[in-house]
C-alpha cells in the first residue's frame, strides 16, 4: 500500500492532496502546483524546527571575604536611595545619581562579590576634553548650554554588569521570493518564485553585557559599549581607590532577558546575512537554542557627568576604558526653526531656478 | 442628394454674408477666397471676427495649412463629424488643414483635421487643445477659445513640422506648469530642508537601546551545518503594455481621410 502523505500548502496553509491528472500536488484552495519531492524536502526541514527555552547556568556566586569587607565601606544616598561602595580612602561627599549629600552606612554585607573588573584606563581630565568635543560640531545645541556649562559632578564609577557567555544552535527558515520581469509585444510579465530557506548552525556570544545597576538607565550604559573584557582583571579592593562602585540592584535573573534577546537577534541576522540572492525574505521560523550558558559579575570603569541647564538635568557617560562618550543634549528650536525654513527657501529657490531654465530651452 | 442639398444649403445661407466663389476642392490657390472663419452663429462681434481671421489667415499662409473655424446654429440633422468633414472637403480649403465646428444647435464642438493635419495633430494633441478651448467654450467665452484656438494650431503645425509632432508622451509647455514647478520645488525644499535638519537634530542624540550582540560574536564561532533552498512554486503575473497612441482617421463621405473628435461644451 501507497504511503499515504499530508501536506500543507506552503502558499496558503490549506490541506494539498494529488492530482493524478498533473502527477502533481495540487492546492484545492489556492491552485498553486507543487513537485512531490519538493513538498517532502519542505515537510522534513518543517519536522526539524523545535523551539526550545534558554535557561542559564549561574557562575561562581562569590561572597566577599571578611578582610576585603573591612577595607571597603559603603553610601547610601538618603535621596534617591542609591548604595555606593569605595575604599576607605576614598570620601564620598556627594551621590554620584542624584547629586545629594550621602552618609556612610558602614560595612557592605549580603551581596555578591565582583568576578571581575576593568581598570580605568582613562582619567577625570580625558573626560572634560571628551566633554568638550561632545559639543562640537552641533548646529542645534543651544549657545547658552555650551557657554552656561557647568558641571555639577565629575565620577569615575565602577558600575556593575552582569555579563553572559553563550553558544547558540540557530534554525531558522525565511519564505523568500525573487523576481524575474520580462516582455513581449504586447505584454509585460512578472514572474515571481518562492523559495523555502533554511539556516543551521552554530555561534558563540562572549561576555554580552547586561548593565545590574537600575539608577543608570539601561540606554546609556548599551551606549557606551563595547568594553574589551581581554583587559578585564580578577577584582580586588585596591581598584577601587579614588574610585566608587555601585553595588548591583538588578540581579542576574532579571537581566538575562536583556541578554536572551541581544543575542537571539545576533544569531538570527548572522544566519540570514548568508542568504542572498532574493528580493524579499519573510522570517517563518526562528528556532534559537543557548547552551554553555555562564553569568558573570564584572565592574566596568564608567565616567558620569552631570550637568543642568534651565532646571533639567543632563547626564553624560563615558567609556572609562575605550573613551566613548554619549550623553543626550538639548535642542534649540528657535534655531531649528530658522534652519528649517532657511534652507526650505533656499532649495525651494535653486531648484525652482533650474526647472525654469529646463522649461525655457 | 445629401451632398447637393448640404452645398446648396451654404450658398444660400453664406451668399448673404461671404462671397463663396469656388465649391471645387481640387483648386488649392484659391484658398485665400475661402473665408477662414464663419461665424453663422454670431458668437463674435465685428472686430473679434475680423481679429480672429486676421490670425487665421496669417497663421494659415505662414504654414500653408488652412486653419478654420465655423460656427452654425444647426447641424442640419447631419452629426458634428459629417458635417465638419464636409465642410472641409467641399469648400475648396486646401488639403492640409484643421477646421474647429462649433454647434449652437445642441453645443456640439468638432475638430476635423486632414493630410498632414492628422499627423500634426494627434488624438492626444486634439484633447488637449479641447481642453485648453472647453474652459472658454462652457463660459460662453468664444474669442478667447477662437484666439487660443488658433495659437495653439500654429504652434502644434510648427512642432509637428520638426517631425515630432506633440503626442500623448510630449505634449506643449503651459505657463501653468511653472506653477505646478514651484509646487514641486517647494515640496523638494521642504524635504530636503526637513531631512539635513533631522540629521541635525540626530547629532545631539547619542543614547540608544541596543538591540543585538554583534560585538559580542566570538570569531570564528559561526558554522552553518546545514543550507538549503528549496524552490517550492512560482506565479506569472501578465499585464498589457500601454499602447502608442497617435492619430486615429475616418473616411468622410468625399472619400477623403479625416482626424479628429469632439463633444459637447
Amino acid at each position: 500500500m501507497a504511503e499515504i502523505f499530508e501536506y500543507k500548502c506552503p502558499c496558503c496553509g490549506g490541506a494539498i492532496g494529488f492530482d493524478s491528472s498533473l502527477q502533481k500536488m495540487k492546492c484545492p484552495y489556492c491552485d498553486t502546483e507543487f513537485e512531490i519531492d519538493v513538498l517532502k524536502e519542505y515537510d522534513e526541514q518543517l519536522k526539524s524546527e523545535v523551539e526550545e527555552t534558554i535557561s542559564w547556568n549561574k557562575s561562581s556566586e562569590t561572597k566577599w571575604q571578611e578582610d576585603e569587607e573591612d577595607n571597603i565601606c559603603s553610601y547610601i544616598c538618603k535621596s534617591c536611595g542609591g548604595e555606593i561602595v569605595g575604599d576607605h580612602n576614598t570620601v564620598a561627599t556627594s551621590c554620584p545619581f542624584c547629586g545629594n549629600p550621602v552618609v556612610i552606612s558602614g560595612k557592605i554585607s549580603g551581596s555578591l562579590k565582583p568576578d571581575l573588573v576593568i581598570p580605568f584606563k582613562l582619567d577625570k581630565k580625558a573626560a572634560k576634553e571628551a566633554l568638550k568635543k561632545h559639543y562640537e560640531g552641533k548646529k542645534l545645541l543651544p549657545k547658552s548650554f555650551k557657554e552656561e556649562n557647568r558641571l555639577d559632578e565629575i565620577k569615575g564609577i565602577y558600575v556593575p554588569f552582569w555579563i553572559f557567555d553563550a553558544d547558540a544552535d540557530v534554525n531558522i527558515r525565511y519564505k523568500a521570493s525573487k523576481v524575474r520581469m520580462w516582455s513581449d509585444s504586447n505584454y509585460n510579465y512578472t514572474e515571481t518564485s518562492y523559495f523555502a530557506v533554511a539556516r543551521e548552525g552554530g555561534i558563540g556570544f562572549n561576555s554580552v553585557p547586561v548593565d545590574g545597576s537600575s539608577k543608570l538607565a539601561n540606554d546609556l550604559m548599551e551606549s557606551i559599549e563595547p568594553f574589551d573584557i581581554s583587559e578585564a582583571v580578577d577584582f580586588k579592593t585596591a581598584y577601587l581607590a579614588g574610585y566608587f562602585a555601585d553595588k548591583y540592584d538588578v540581579d542576574s535573573n532579571d537581566s538575562e532577558k536583556i541578554a536572551n534577546d541581544r543575542i537571539r537577534q545576533s544569531s538570527q541576522e548572522a544566519f540570514a546575512s548568508t542568504i542572498e540572492g532574493y528580493s524579499s525574505l519573510v522570517p517563518e521560523f526562528i528556532g534559537i537554542k543557548l547552551h554553555n550558558n555562564s553569568v558573570k559579575y564584572a565592574l566596568y570603569p564608567v565616567w558620569l557627568l552631570n550637568t543642568t541647564w534651565e532646571g533639567k538635568k543632563y547626564t553624560f557617560a563615558m567609556n572609562g576604558q575605550t573613551g566613548k562618550f554619549v550623553g543626550e543634549l538639548p535642542m534649540d528650536k528657535k534655531a531649528y526653526r530658522k534652519w528649517l525654513w532657511g534652507l526650505t527657501g533656499a532649495i525651494t529657490a535653486g531648484v525652482f531656478a533650474l526647472l525654469t531654465l529646463i522649461w525655457l530651452i | 442628394m445629401k451632398r447637393k442639398i448640404f452645398s446648396l444649403l451654404f450658398v444660400i445661407v453664406f451668399s448673404f454674408l461671404f462671397i463663396v466663389p469656388v465649391f471645387s476642392s481640387d483648386l488649392d490657390d484659391l484658398s485665400v477666397d475661402t473665408p477662414l472663419l464663419i461665424d453663422s452663429a454670431n458668437l463674435l462681434d465685428d472686430f473679434e471676427e475680423s481679429d480672429i481671421l486676421s490670425q487665421l489667415e496669417e497663421i494659415s499662409e505662414r504654414q500653408g495649412m488652412d486653419v478654420v473655424i465655423i460656427t452654425t446654429n444647426s447641424l442640419e440633422g447631419y452629426s458634428p463629424m459629417e458635417y465638419a468633414d464636409d465642410f472641409y472637403d467641399y469648400h475648396g480649403y486646401r488639403d492640409d488643414g484643421i477646421l474647429l465646428l462649433i454647434s449652437m444647435e445642441a453645443r456640439d464642438w468638432w475638430i476635423s483635421t486632414s493630410g498632414f493635419g492628422i499627423t500634426a495633430f494627434t488624438d492626444a494633441g486634439i484633447e488637449y487643445i479641447s481642453e485648453e478651448l472647453l474652459n472658454f467654450l462652457s463660459d460662453d467665452m468664444f474669442y478667447f477659445a477662437f484666439d487660443s484656438y488658433a495659437s495653439l494650431c500654429d504652434d502644434f503645425i510648427t512642432q509637428a513640422k520638426t517631425g515630432e509632432p506633440y503626442d500623448y508622451n510630449n505634449l506643449p509647455k503651459d505657463v501653468f506648469d511653472l506653477v505646478i514647478y514651484f509646487l514641486i520645488s517647494l515640496v523638494i525644499g521642504f524635504i530636503v530642508a526637513f531631512i539635513a535638519t533631522a540629521v541635525m537634530k540626530h547629532k545631539l542624540k547619542s543614547v540608544y537601546s541596543k538591540t543585538e550582540a554583534h560585538e559580542y560574536i566570538k570569531d570564528g564561532s559561526m558554522n552553518i551545518t546545514r543550507s538549503r533552498d528549496i524552490f517550492l512554486y512560482r506565479n506569472i503575473r501578465r499585464t498589457s503594455k500601454p499602447k502608442n497612441t497617435s492619430s486615429s482617421t475616418h473616411t468622410s463621405s468625399s472619400g477623403r481621410s479625416h482626424g479628429g473628435s469632439g463633444g459637447k461644451f
